[in-house]
């Protein structure tokens, strides 16, 4: 199996702030990964660093076997690596037909002056998220939350990535809409993305990963399957603040 | 048309399109990225400055010196705005705006011989007979920039640019390197204006610095494209308009600085109730007399 993304001995630090703690993780291709931990263990960050939009204090983070550490964020966009935000940010005065257009842009003035946009691409990423074709001609700022993860969602797979970083999916969502999200990320499963997914609904995440590592305070705490990871003492001692128990 | 205006009003429509292409430009830059640009008569005045030396001191011909002057802008410019374009809202208009005042120090302090220093430059040739020909040069380059601006932000740069101004960090987040797409907007900005502030210098014959590097300038520029709707191309060259013909019909009545208390007086309220711009009002005034008369007929 083709490792996909390998992050080895990141730490990184804000002045004093240790924000991520000699962090060492793979994952392979076509694979899901859960990062979970605590409000402020530092996933985010995590996220961050493995787009380039912070740069890591040391060590390395590898794609497909090359290190990306010193690329730019569009540069590591084109290589295959897209993420999603904890608050959707989608251009909320654009379509969401345009704001797919956004995503599949090339990063080229030419192109983008003098090429078109392709309709019938924009339409099979709005479709396969689930958009109708009326949908896409809606405005952003018409979206109610589930509807702006799937935006997020189509615009990320514009923009050919294949390793897809989820931060907080199901936050903000009704029932409804987490079973909506849960069945799309399935289906992209099946299909051969391979994912990080960071979580507080754990419930709603553990039919969509493989396996999960726990972070606290920036540091790994756990690593396994799931079940095990919740399981384990030092996780729901973070979790719950208490170190009695399970005892 | 101009056979039935007054040459005075026909002096205001010829005010009125320069400042159009002034507003476009500023426009182009700061309406759709949200990079709001003080410093947009510091490229005007490149653009005038250059065009009327090389004519005026090294007898340059029109046809040689406003392309040139037009280039000397865009890369002047770049050079000088090239490391604010990295610097993000309040900052960048700081900046720009030390740029502008910056300008009007070096024109005095840098070459008086040739600048003319706080004089300014007198004389300079002028490219049209009568102030007909004089408004037919006006109103054909407004429309071609308008036209020119207009198929350009219909391409997908168009849409990246406005992307910018709704969430710079998800468009590079969509893969594209904003410092590029920004440095294009500035140029394709500077463009606009330093062939406006060439026509210009040309149009009016001279140039005193007091009054090109100004913020009085600059503000109606900015309030023309505000009011008349940020982010598309009818939009400033109506807020051009409606502010030079305001300004022209609040003389008789208000001689004095009153006048641009009025101005402002206007301009605040039309924007409060329609941030969108005078376009903005149209098309909605528009769409309800529609409305209306589909529910006649229904």
């Amino acid at each position: 199996m083709t490792i996909a993304l390998e992050v080895s001995h990141l730490v990184k630090r804000f002045g004093g702030l240790i924000a991520t703690n000699d962090l060492s993780f793979t994952l392979n291709e076509g694979e899901s990964l859960g990062l979970i931990g605590p409000n402020g263990a530092g996933k985010t960050t995590v996220f961050s660093q493995i787009m380039g939009e912070l740069r890591q204090t040391s060590g390395t983070i590898c794609y497909f076997g090359q290190d990306i550490g010193g690329l730019s964020t569009p540069e590591r966009i084109a290589k295959g690596i897209g993420r999603t935000y904890q608050v959707p940010r989608p251009f909320s005065d654009l379509t969401v037909r345009e704001n797919i257009r956004v995503g599949l842009m090339p990063d080229s003035l030419i192109s983008m002056i003098f090429g078109r946009s392709d309709q019938s691409k924009e339409n099979e990423l709005g479709q396969s998220v689930g958009f109708s074709i009326r949908d896409l001609d809606k405005s952003a700022s018409e979206l109610a939350m589930g509807d702006l993860r799937k935006l997020e969602l189509a615009r990320t797979l514009a923009t050919g990535a294949r390793v897809l970083l989820l931060d907080e999916v199901f936050a903000g969502l009704t029932t409804g809409e987490i079973s909506m999200i849960s069945d799309l990320l399935k289906d992209l499963r099946r299909r051969g993305f391979t994912f990080l997914i960071v979580s507080h609904d754990l419930p709603a995440m553990e039919p969509l990963i493989d396996k999960a590592i726990a972070i606290e305070r920036g540091t790994m705490i756990a690593e396994g399957v799931f079940s095990d990871v919740l399981a384990n003492h030092d996780v729901r001692a973070s979790y719950l603040g208490d170190t009695d128990v399970g005892s | 048309m101009p056979e039935f205006v007054e040459r005075g009003t026909l002096r205001t429509m010829i005010q009125a399109c320069y400042l159009a292409i002034f507003a476009m430009s500023w426009d182009v830059l700061s309406g759709r990225t949200g990079y709001i640009s003080f410093g947009h008569p510091f490229l005007i005045g490149i653009g005038a400055y250059s065009t009327a030396i090389l004519s005026k001191k090294f007898g340059v011909p029109p046809e040689y010196s406003i392309p040139l002057a037009i280039v000397i802008t865009m890369f002047g410019g770049l050079v000088v705005l090239l490391p604010a374009l990295r610097i993000k809202g309040s900052y960048f208009a700081l900046v720009t705006l030390a740029f502008m005042e910056l300008m009007y120090q070096l024109v005095q302090v840098i070459r008086p011989d040739l600048t003319g220093g706080t004089r300014g430059i007198t004389g300079i040739k002028s490219l049209t007979r009568g102030a007909e020909a004089g408004y037919e040069l006006a109103v054909t380059l407004m429309l071609g920039v308008a036209l020119g601006l207009w198929l350009l932000m219909r391409t997908r740069f168009g849409t990246a640019l406005w992307a910018i101004g709704m969430d710079e960090d998800s468009v590079r987040g969509s893969g594209l390197s904003t410092t590029r797409l920004k440095t294009m907007a500035f140029l394709v900005s500077a463009l606009v204006a330093g062939l406006g502030g060439a026509y210009y210098a040309h149009y009016t014959g001279s140039l005193a610095p007091r009054a090109l590097f100004d913020i009085d300038f600059l503000f109606t520029i900015i309030v023309a494209a505000l009011i008349g709707g940020a982010g598309t191309i009818i939009g400033p060259m109506f807020g051009a308009f409606f502010l030079i013909f305001l300004l022209e019909w609040l003389r008789p009545i208000l001689p004095g600085a009153e006048r641009y208390f009025v101005y402002g007086g206007v301009a605040l309220i039309l924007y409060m109730y329609q941030p969108k711009g005078l376009v903005a009002i149209a098309q909605s005034l528009r769409d309800r007399v529609r409305g209306d008369n589909y529910d006649h007929r229904a």
